[in-house]
């Protein structure tokens, strides 16, 4: 019955739409099985750590020899957990505030301007963040604070370089849930009377508070992750700051125990073995923090739809108490924090009054801007997001010219096809380039089919079951498993276990299983912005699922997929952490594009010529540009791809 | 149902052009709008009835390259003076959208985000404008029991007089309607429109609509636009069964639009 004039009857088109199915499910599987691979892999490895060290010494104990045995992991934890919140005090209202200036506040053409400055942003490589800490932010914290920090090297740097790497992040999130909320909301609000920024604090904002809620936390999560920077910036000292605010202490993160001690410990051994505990915690705190951001999500969530209207406070005091209370709590919480900036500086008695006096001055502050008129808050609101922006592009330029002036003098055409010389104090980076390129086609060639097939599988195949659930929350755990833990996963799995060694190929996998996520979560957004009546009028065709889905859905969906592509692909050449243990070395006199060699790669080279090398600051500062120059390329072509295919594709 | 026709004009368009970057919208319209009646605009799609619509509460403020020359006079003064204040211009000048769009909030909520904006913060107050602007709204006996929840919930029909009923909350001198009923079944659409007859007896309604047989069942006045123009603008039944304008009479005899 209805076969065509080939003779393929229906039958048999029906059964290669199953075949069809069953590949992509498998492809889609991957995700769950490197996620399970990894924590295998971590928590296996991490048991002859438990053995000789119970696990409550190891989180709390505040002594960290491996040379002595002692693995007590307390101050690396908080050190963590110090550099992230501290990172978070100016990036949650800068990113916040920026946001809200680039939804709301300005004009079409400003924002045409700001939005690829803000991927620009998200799109430099860690390593050249902590270049840029490294040879500006150091000294120049030193000397604003020659009292207090006279290195340069402490927890406050590492939170504004960690600020700075996070908000990125959060203002293109926060910015698309502002954007998400439909313009009728704002024209309604406006039509009874409210100013533009009432509009915004009262309407817009809450209405996208889950978006700007999971902003936030997505930049914890960048922020908590984050490897070379921080290790190159804050000092690596574990200790407890003392006072326990005291911003100018030197601090040791989790990721930058693991980077530094990785390339030096025995394979096998109890130390190696606590390192991957030490993973095994970063995981779960990254972890929590995301079952928190969804939790919070949802209450958010719950609330804003009307069903609870009365908070945990009005509840438990009534509605003036409560008032009260929030009041109270509000002016002790600032004396408190006054106090807590103040002592940094003076001693106690000296820091009390002064405190005194800030707070009082913050508080009548506060009462002045209660009373001023609607619309002169409006201008004040407005003015405070436009410096969040302005501040952003401050730091972006500051970041690029410094990069771009001091490397000119180094680059020159030997630079860039010359060997490096002398452990790289002269000569060239042709084999860094080359190796780096190297590394971009190959993660390319394992991560764009396994992510695209997966992202298809899951747009548009999966209907939501058990088995969709639990991919879903595989790739979420993925997507936010830092970078460093994927280098532990590398050396264990893939470099020892695998066999491959130290090598172009276990390099590329590693990175590969890195941006998988990405790539699976473009390909399904982009599939989905494929609107429907294209499905259908390739059906009423007669056309089946899979014709429809290979020779419709994806080749419609293809602009949307390479941006995706390019982009995660353009993270991975500047990753240096899961690189540096899986496949560089620091030296390499020849060049050829062999899986099974290591290669010099520049992220790399570029962290170690500015910690450990002695070359001029010019050779590294042109390394870095033209690692920037690499990144910054691929981020143009995705965004050329975009502007083309959005342009053929006006659905 | 007509009123008379010597009610004090309350709103005052008079040569309105309006450009949308290079393009004109709007030429030289002129249309006074009189205290306590219903002022229909109707026209072809895209004669820019609704663009005239959301001069008179400045929504085109909101679209970015949008130019404006004459004048709306309202209470003795140019909405469009450099001076003038937006935000009480439009407490004072309602809106209704095409789509209800209540806010995702309980329905309590949605009523007193503007009376609060405005200063009001008295609980009893509030409450006081929830029960009457959903009494006007003839929502009242509906959602009486569940003001705590959800907006979002209710049928479209409700969602458009919950809209009309926070629009009420400010207590507007002038309520602007763009095709209120256009997203709406026959059913809930002469609820609402029953709802507008009810209204011109406190405020002024402009409404922009599609629908003919709507502006000849409830509009005192009428205003036929095309090409950006006001071809004619007379009392409803002269509209539609003696206008001057040759155009006028095909288009409401149904030969073009």
């Amino acid at each position: 019955m209805f076969t065509n004039q080939n003779g393929r009857g229906t039958k048999a088109r029906a059964d290669s739409d199953k075949v069809v199915r069953y590949l992509l499910m498998a492809a889609a599987s991957a995700s769950v099985l490197i996620l399970l691979a990894i924590l295998v892999f971590i928590t296996n490895n991490s048991l002859l750590a438990l053995k000789s060290t119970d696990l409550l010494g190891f989180l709390t104990g505040n002594v960290w020899k491996p040379s002595e045995g002692l693995y007590g992991a307390g101050n690396i934890i908080l050190g963590t957990l110090l550099v992230t919140l501290g990172s978070l005090v100016f990036a949650v209202p800068v990113g916040i505030g920026s946001a809200i200036f680039m939804a709301e506040v300005s004009n079409a053409k400003v924002r045409r301007i700001l939005k690829p400055l803000v991927e620009l942003f998200a799109g430099i490589p860690s390593v050249v963040y902590g270049f840029f800490g490294l040879m500006v932010l150091v000294p120049a914290l030193a000397g604003l604070f020659p009292e207090q920090m006279p290195t340069g090297f402490a927890w406050l740097t590492g939170s504004i370089l960690l600020g700075f790497m996070a908000l990125p992040t959060i203002i293109s999130v926060a910015e698309d849930a502002l954007k998400a909320v439909p313009g009728t909301y704002r024209e309604a609000s406006l039509a009874v009377g409210a100013t533009r920024w009432e509009t915004t604090s009262k309407v817009i904002v809450p209405a996208a508070i889950s978006g700007i809620a999971s902003a936030v936390i997505l930049g914890i999560g960048r922020a908590v992750g984050e490897t070379m920077a921080v290790m190159m910036v804050t000092g690596n000292s574990a200790l407890v700051p003392e006072p326990l605010w005291n911003v100018f202490s030197f601090v040791r993160t989790i990721t930058a125990t693991l980077a530094l001690e990785m390339p030096e410990v025995v394979v096998g051994s109890t130390h190696y073995s606590a390192l991957f505990l030490l993973g095994l915690v970063l995981m779960l705190i990254v972890l929590v923090i995301n079952l928190c951001a969804k939790q919070v999500v949802r209450n958010v969530n719950r609330k804003m739809q009307g069903a609870n209207g009365r908070s945990f406070l009005r509840r438990i005091l009534g509605k003036k108490d409560a008032k009260r209370f929030k009041r109270g709590f509000s002016v002790i919480a600032t004396l408190a924090v006054a106090y807590m900036v103040c002592s940094l500086f003076l001693d106690q008695a000296m820091a009390l009054a002064l405190s005194v006096v800030l707070a009082s001055v913050l508080i009548l502050v506060q009462m002045f801007l209660k009373r001023i008129t609607r619309s002169s808050r409006q201008k004040l609101m407005h003015s405070a997001t436009f410096l969040c922006a302005g501040l952003c592009v401050i730091v972006l330029s500051v970041l690029l010219g410094d990069i771009i002036i001091k490397a000119v003098p180094a680059l020159s055409w030997n630079f860039l096809t010359g060997y490096p010389v002398d452990a790289g104090k002269s000569g060239g980076i042709y084999p860094a380039i080359v190796g780096t390129l190297e590394i971009i086609i190959g993660t390319a060639a394992i991560a764009l089919p396994l992510g695209i097939l997966s992202g298809t599988y899951l747009a548009e195949y999966s209907k939501g079951g058990r088995f969709a659930q639990v991919l879903e929350q595989a790739i979420d755990v993925l997507n936010g498993t830092p970078s460093i833990v994927f280098a532990l996963f590398g050396v264990s799995a893939i470099v020892a276990i695998l066999g491959l060694g130290v090598s172009l190929l276990s390099g590329c996998i590693t990175l590969a299983f890195m941006i998988l996520p990405v790539i699976i979560r473009t390909t399904e957004d982009a599939i989905g912005n494929v609107p429907l009546q294209v499905r259908e009028a390739s059906y009423a065709l007669g056309a089946n699922k899979w014709q429809t889905t290979f020779k419709i859905v994806l080749p419609a969906a293809l602009g949307g997929i390479m941006t995706g592509a390019i982009l995660g692909l353009g993270r991975a050449a500047g990753e240096t952490a899961p690189v540096m243990f899986t496949a560089a070395v620091l030296m390499r006199y020849s060049v050829g594009f062999n899986l099974l060699e290591p290669v010099m790669v520049l992220p790399y080279h570029l962290y170690y010529l500015a910690t450990e090398g002695s070359a001029d600051p010019s050779m590294q500062y042109a390394t870095a540009l033209v690692l920037l120059a690499i990144v910054l390329a691929m981020f143009l072509v995705a965004n050329v791809v975009r502007e083309y295919s959005n342009k053929k594709n006006k659905w | 149902m007509m009123s008379e026709d010597n009610n004090e004009v309350i709103l005052n368009i008079q040569g309105l052009n309006l450009w949308y970057g290079e393009k004109q919208a709007l030429f030289d319209v002129d249309m006074p709008v009189r205290r306590n009646e219903i002022t229909a605009l109707i026209g072809p799609s895209g004669c820019g009835k609704s663009t005239l619509l959301r001069c008179l509460n400045r929504m085109n403020d909101l679209v970015e390259g949008c130019r404006i020359e004459g004048t709306v006079e309202y209470g003795g003064v140019n909405i469009f003076a450099p001076d003038a204040d937006i935000n009480g211009l439009r407490k004072r000048i309602g809106m209704i959208f095409q789509k209800p769009n209540p806010f995702p909030m309980s329905i309590r909520d949605n009523i007193t985000f503007g009376p609060r904006l405005h200063g009001i913060e008295k609980k009893k107050e509030l409450e006081q404008i929830v029960e009457r602007t959903l009494r006007q709204a003839a929502l009242w006996e509906e959602v009486r029991d569940r003001l705590g929840s959800n907006a979002l919930a209710l049928s479209g029909g409700q969602q458009q007089s919950l809209c009309i009923a926070r629009a009420l909350s400010v207590n507007p001198d002038i309520i602007l309607m763009d095709e209120p009923t256009s997203a709406l079944d026959p059913i809930a659409t002469a609820k609402i429109e029953e709802l507008c007859v009810e209204l011109k007896k406190d405020y002024t309604v402009v409404m922009v609509t599609h629908n003919m047989q709507q502006a000849m069942r409830i509009s005192d006045m009428t205003g036929f636009m095309y090409m950006g123009k006001m071809v004619e603008h007379d009392r409803t039944d002269v509209i539609f069964h003696s206008a001057s304008q040759e155009a006028t009479r095909r288009y409401v005899s149904g030969l073009f639009g």
